[in-house]
């Protein structure tokens, strides 16, 4: 059980969060304009790397805000949190 | 024939509080602060139980939550019995009863200590080895090996006792409350830190509070003396709570930490009314000490585990802080220094000692000359190679050991005895510190394995980090506090220590004997019955890493988690294999550190606060109307109202009859609504829907249906313009938070461009949906002003109006295809709204119907259910639904998904009516169909999704999916049951009025 | 014509604890991002949106907690009052149709459940993670949490005075819970 800090509410149990996968995703802006391939690259590929990760997570059980975090899945390690829309910052 | 043991006055018992209690049905006194197992010895019982697989006769070994021999049944057929306790755990309380397990008929007389004499016969292995086939024959084995293996018994009646959970946020958690605990806490809490310091036992001050023999002195008073007046400051410490009886059992990442808290264990039964028993406590601690002490190692030698053979330092525990003296003839076993404190306190206590058996070629420390000079004998360099006595030691043999430790030298000689004190040096508790993912070093010189690399922001004090002289703790921990709170100075900085600890070992882990190995019988893990010959085995066979030894010979895997053998099951790996000890590594610390309750896990949430239920506005009602109920995500809906006796199917076709005939009423509360508001509603409802929302006039509705980005269906429901910027939304009932949740999603990642507030107002309003042909002579009773005609108020519309003055929206929306109105009106007045509308509705027999009615109703029209019909596998296109996908659209959630190769194939699973040629025969949702079912292997088309008998068109109807089914119109299929196989016909999935007549009856 | 009914429709002296439905309060969601928005709201009602997290603000008449950076609920600090409902149409005309932002009628969405007396933190700690150390010293603190499992809006309105927002339907749930745990406190 991880402590999230919230960009928006600060320290929160990992128990008011729901986990939302890899993040800086961004859905096709023209979808009609891929092949199957290229929608199924972003419709199903994602990655699961042991060690650091981008992710996106959601204060489900707070503001109700999305956010992005960056994450060392070997020891879960928190390295950053940071509001959608912003860069993400070099760990 | 039991005699008493109990010595002169001790401080921790209160010897004018007598207690009664039973075990295996005599009856034995003790003294409040006594545990089972100190009051079983004070009463001079040592045998309490039978070995898992021999079937040995096994006595207390230890003092504590490691012990592995004395597991007992609490109370025992009532409906509060607990197995697998360990008596060195139990507080007696008057009316206990425990009994040993593991036997039968008796623990004096057990059966199954003829597996002793088998033993050859059951070596490591052997289950695995013997039981593996024929595979269907294990079902019968498993009986045998079960009643024959025994765990104690699980408790039949429901738990009378009541359990929860607590949340606790400290600045520092303290765990253990030893000598290095109770100087952690001090300084913590002085320092203005809310701290929380818990220990599994009832007494603080770990061993320090009973150490006051005359060699060690901390500031010139005896360790005892010292540690108490800390116990009392500490106690007036206004930012330190204490909790006792306190075991923490997991420590998990980011200092999240379970601990379970004893509060009526040790209260008679009849005290214990309306209190919570345990609690489980979830400890978030920003910073952690664990001070967890240290484990006395056993020794392991031949026939090491005989009733009478205990640790050294649970004989001092027993006589310096329960008074109780393990036996009359003692003879201490050890290799290091730690059984001579044994041997002072006997000595000030007047019990006798026979003889010291030290592993060591030349102990000459202070305290072993000390002890020589009281007369004791004392044989160096000699080890036990035998002990005898059945159901108590009688007699120890011991020879002289090799310089090499390998072998033994000279003559035997025997040395009668009832109790036998082994010290092995000692093993830091370090489960906790590895369970928080830290690293240990392996230390050479005492061999123990202690903290290295910390995951957390936590130390480990004293000697669970290898400290184990009290003098080292005293002159390190001060250093350690100051570092890890970053401060300048503790109250312990200038202690005045005065010790004679001397901490050199001679550390063999498998000490030989005169006897051939194979016949010799020396426990690594004695709760499960393993011995070094076993591990030897498992190397031999091949095995070769720790876990897989391990679970082979089970070291280590019994309730205890090996608490006591595993170093020396690591050692005699090491040693067997040639390798070092510290490249081994150790085998997994798992969660519990002790055993939990069932009961403390759950905590409240049982019975009613098993699970949350959602009750709607009308709720009151339905259950004073005896309406049955349906759970539906976390709502509690009203499934159907019986009268008269009837069963469901009765009520279902009297309710589905009555909304057709005339009027019925449904609560419709539960369905989600989401109010939209901003610039770009819109637009924000074209891209989230498959269908077109920019030309939907204000006061219009329209059902939407929505995708997954991959294409399947994922919700649908009914969304209102109220206004040009101003939508509500309808969702199923089970999706809502999903849905509200997924919008967000798009909202503030995707699109965050736009301007669009969601916000739901599902509770805000109650919702009761009246339909059939008088719905609307019922509605216009209600609001006699409002203009009903189709004109003014046409199917997909709605309007804003008032009952008696409260303002309410009223939809004209249907999902029976009856003439409908769903009237939305805020809570507060939902359960009157439902009365006055059933008042009204008197003359035209309005009938409630349940959730059950309605899926009958809605399947006569063929409208899907999300979730039911759909199983995220469909798209609109497989549900015949292509009407609702927009061909102009440039992009929704899921468009592109719909032409991908996979989506475009004609023979997917696709939405279907079905038919029974039999009308009576009514399908089971979930069967399957095919389409020749004499072909073997049947190949399997599709299943039946929802299926009823409709009383409005006096047949059976079902919607079903079957691969390529859009095509198959007409055609015979075939539904295999267990006992026949029923043919149905695929039909339109419309089953009733496909020109939708009566949506305007 | 129609009856009103609370949702709970009962209170609870335990001795360290009361429960009570404070009914009927009239509430609004206010929704908006902009500099505008801020201003309009703050000249409409008198008083300015609490923009730093997990605060409140209140004047005589009213209440408002943050909710989320956009997101605030606002509501009547006495039962019964009819002046709330110029509140509400000025705010709709001043934010709604100005398209500053969005206000949305929640009275019935939301119950409201005060709570006093000395032991309520020890009652959260039973069913709720968030952390009330310096949550119970703070008046005007508020958070949104989980309690048994359910989401609430938490207030420390005063000392030894919490007020509590369920959504109704979950409300009796939490209250039987609440009743439970406090009866052996």
């Amino acid at each position: 059980m991880f402590v999230i800090s919230c960009p928006y509410c600060g320290e929160r149990e990992q128990s008011e969060f729901k986990a939302g996968g890899e993040a800086h995703i961004e859905r096709p802006k023209q979808p009609t304009e891929l092949s199957d391939d290229e929608w199924a690259e972003y419709l199903f590929m994602r990655k699961n790397i042991k060690g650091i990760q981008y992710e996106r997570w959601n204060h489900a059980h707070g503001c109700r805000k999305w956010f992005n975090m960056v994450r060392d899945t070997s020891n879960d390690e928190i390295k950053a949190v940071y509001k959608m829309g912003e860069k993400p910052p070099s760990v | 024939m039991s005699t008493n043991s109990r010595l002169k006055t001790s401080k921790f018992i209160d010897e004018t509080s007598r207690i009664s209690f039973k075990f295996n049905n005599k009856t034995y006194y003790g003294f409040k602060g006594d545990t089972l197992a100190s009051a079983l010895l004070a009463n001079d019982v040592h045998l309490v139980g039978r070995s898992f697989k021999y079937h040995r006769p096994r006595g207390i070994m230890t003092a504590g939550s490691e012990e592995p021999n004395a597991i007992v049944q609490i109370n025992d057929g009532t409906a509060v019995t607990e197995p697998n306790v360990r008596a060195t755990e139990v507080e007696i309380y008057e009316g206990l009863e425990a009994s040993s397990q593991n036997c039968w008929p008796s623990v004096n007389f057990d059966i199954g200590g003829i597996n002793n004499l088998l033993s050859p016969l059951l070596p490591a292995g052997f289950y695995y080895k013997t039981f593996m086939w024929p595979a269907s024959f294990w079902e019968k084995y498993e009986y045998f090996i079960r009643k024959s293996a025994g765990l104690g018994k699980s408790p039949t009646q429901p738990d009378p006792d009541i359990y929860e959970h607590q949340y606790i946020h400290c600045d520092v958690l303290v765990i253990g409350a030893g000598i290095s605990g109770i100087m952690a806490a001090k300084t913590a809490a002085k320092n203005g830190l809310k701290t929380l310091l818990v220990d599994e036992k009832p007494i603080l001050g770990g061993n320090t509070i009973y150490k006051d023999n005359e060699d060690t002195s901390i500031n010139n008073q005896t360790p005892s003396k010292w540690i108490s007046d800390q116990i009392n400051e500490l106690e007036k410490l206004d930012n330190l709570e204490i909790k006792k009886r306190t075991s923490v059992a997991a420590y998990h990442g980011y200092n999240y930490l379970l601990a379970r808290e004893n509060l009526t264990d040790h209260l008679p039964i009849h005290e214990r009314k309306n209190k919570i028993r345990q609690r489980l406590l979830k400890i978030r601690a920003k910073k952690v000490i664990t001070s967890t002490g240290a484990l006395e190692r056993p020794l392991v030698f031949n026939n090491n585990d005989r009733p009478g053979i205990l640790l050294a330092s649970a004989l001092k525990r027993y006589s310096d802080l329960f008074g109780v003296a393990c036996g009359k003839k003692n003879v201490l076993f050890t290799n290091n220094d730690s059984a001579y404190e044994t041997a002072l306190s006997f000595i000030n206590k007047g019990i006798k000692i026979e003889a010291i058996i030290d592993i060591r070629e030349n102990p000459n420390s202070k305290l072993v000359k000390k002890i020589e000079e009281n007369q004791i004998k004392i044989f160096k360099g000699y080890t036990v190679v035998d002990t005898s006595g059945y159901k108590r030691i009688n007699k120890v043999s011991i020879m002289q050991l090799s310089k090499d430790g390998q072998k033994v030298v000279g003559n035997k000689i025997e040395i009668p005895c009832d109790c036998l004190g082994m010290s092995g040096g000692w093993t830091p508790a370090v489960h906790l510190f590895t369970q928080s993912g830290g690293k240990l070093s392996f230390r050479e010189e005492d061999q123990v394995f202690i903290p290295k690399i910390y995951t957390s922001k936590q130390i480990s004090l004293g000697s669970c980090n290898g400290d184990f002289s009290l003098d080292s703790i005293i002159k390190n921990i001060p250093g350690q506090l100051k570092q890890f709170f970053e401060i300048n100075s503790t109250e312990f900085d200038n202690l005045d220590i005065e010790s004679n600890e001397d901490l050199s070992k001679r550390n063999i882990w498998l000490l030989p004997s005169d006897k051939i190995f194979g016949k010799t019988k020396p426990f690594v893990d004695y709760q499960n019955d393993a011995t070094a010959k076993d591990i030897k085995l498992a190397l031999r066979e091949g095995f070769r890493s720790i876990e897989h030894v391990k679970r082979y010979t089970t070291t280590g895997m019994g309730t205890d988690q090996g608490k006591l053998g595993n170093m020396h099951a690591l050692g005699i790996i090491a040693d067997t294999a040639g390798v070092k000890m510290g490249e081994l590594g150790t085998t997994t610390f798992r969660p519990p550190y002790t055993p939990l309750t069932f009961g403390t896990i759950v905590g409240r949430n049982v019975g009613e606060y098993f699970d949350i239920f959602r009750k709607t506005p009308m709720h009151d009602w339905h259950e004073q109307n005896k309406a049955e109920f349906e759970n539906v995500g976390q709502w509690k809906r009203a499934w159907y109202y019986p009268k008269n006796n009837e069963n469901m199917h009765q009520a279902v076709q009297r309710e589905s009859k009555a909304a057709r005939d005339s009027a019925g009423i449904l609560d419709a509360s539960t369905l989600g609504k989401i109010d939209i508001q901003g610039t770009d509603a819109s637009e924000f409802l074209n891209r989230v829907y498959t269908n077109a929302w920019s030309k939907l006039a204000i006061g219009k509705c329209r059902y939407g249906l929505m995708l997954n980005e991959d294409g399947m269906v994922y919700d649908d429901g009914v969304t209102t313009r109220l206004d040009e910027n101003h939508y509500i939304m309808t969702t199923t009932t089970g999706g809502a938070a999903n849905v509200l949740g997924k919008l967000e999603d798009y909202l503030q990642t995707e699109w965050p461009e736009l301007d669009v507030y969601l916000t739901s107002v599902t509770d805000h309003y109650a919702t009761a949906s009246v339909c059939g042909p008088n719905s609307k002579k019922i509605l216009q009773k209600i609001i006699p002003d409002l203009d009903l005609s189709d004109d003014n108020f046409p199917h997909m519309s709605f309007k804003n109006a008032k009952i008696d003055g409260v303002k309410c929206r009223i939809m004209r929306i249907s999902f029976t295809g009856e003439h409908s109105y769903e009237i939305n009106i805020p809570a507060s007045y939902g359960k009157s709204l439902w009365e006055k509308c059933m008042e009204a509705g008197k003359e035209y027999n309005i009938t409630p119907y349940g959730t059950e009615t309605m899926h009958l109703l809605r399947a006569e029209k063929g409208f899907i259910i999300v979730g039911q019909d759909t199983d995220a596998t469909l798209t609109p296109i497989d549900l015949q639904m292509d009407w609702i996908v927009s061909k102009k659209k440039y992009d929704f959630i899921g468009k592109r998904s719909l032409y991908r190769s996979d989506t475009i194939k004609e023979d997917r699973k696709q939405l279907v009516g079905l038919l029974t040629d039999d009308p009576n025969e009514v399908l089971e949702e979930g069967a399957q169909i095919v389409a020749d079912a004499n072909k073997k292997p049947i190949e399997m088309l599709g299943h039946v999704t929802s299926s009823y008998y409709s009383p409005n068109l006096n047949k059976s109807i079902a919607l079903g999916v079957v691969r390529g089914g859009k095509k198959m119109l007409g055609q015979k299929l075939i539904i295999p049951m267990e006992n026949k196989n029923i043919n149905v016909t695929v039909s339109d999935p419309v089953f009733l009025d496909k020109e939708n007549k009566r949506l305007n009856a | 014509m129609l009856n009103f009914q609370t949702a709970i429709n009962d209170q609870k002296n335990f001795s360290e604890i009361k429960l009570n439905e404070i009914s009927p309060i009239r509430k609004l969601i206010l929704r908006g991002k902009s500099r505008e928005f801020l201003s309009a709201v703050g000249k409409t009602i008198n008083i300015l949106l609490p923009t730093e997290p997990n605060t409140s603000s209140s004047n005589g008449e009213i209440t408002i907690i943050w909710l989320s950076p956009d997101e605030w609920i606002i509501f009547s600090n006495s039962i019964d009052n009819q002046d709330f409902n110029q509140i509400e149409e000025k705010l709709v005309q001043n934010i709604c149709k100005t398209k500053l932002g969005a206000v949305i009628d929640v009275t019935d969405q939301f119950v409201m459940i005060n709570l006093t007396g000395n032991k309520i933190f020890d009652l959260f700690q039973k069913g709720s993670p968030f952390n009330f150390n310096e949550f119970r010293n703070k008046k005007g603190a508020t958070t949104q949490t989980l309690l048994a499992k359910i989401d609430v809006i938490i207030q420390n309105k005063d000392q030894n005075d919490i007020n509590v927002f369920v959504r109704r339907s979950f409300s009796r749930h939490l209250y039987s819970w609440m009743s439970d745990s406090a009866s052996r406190l």
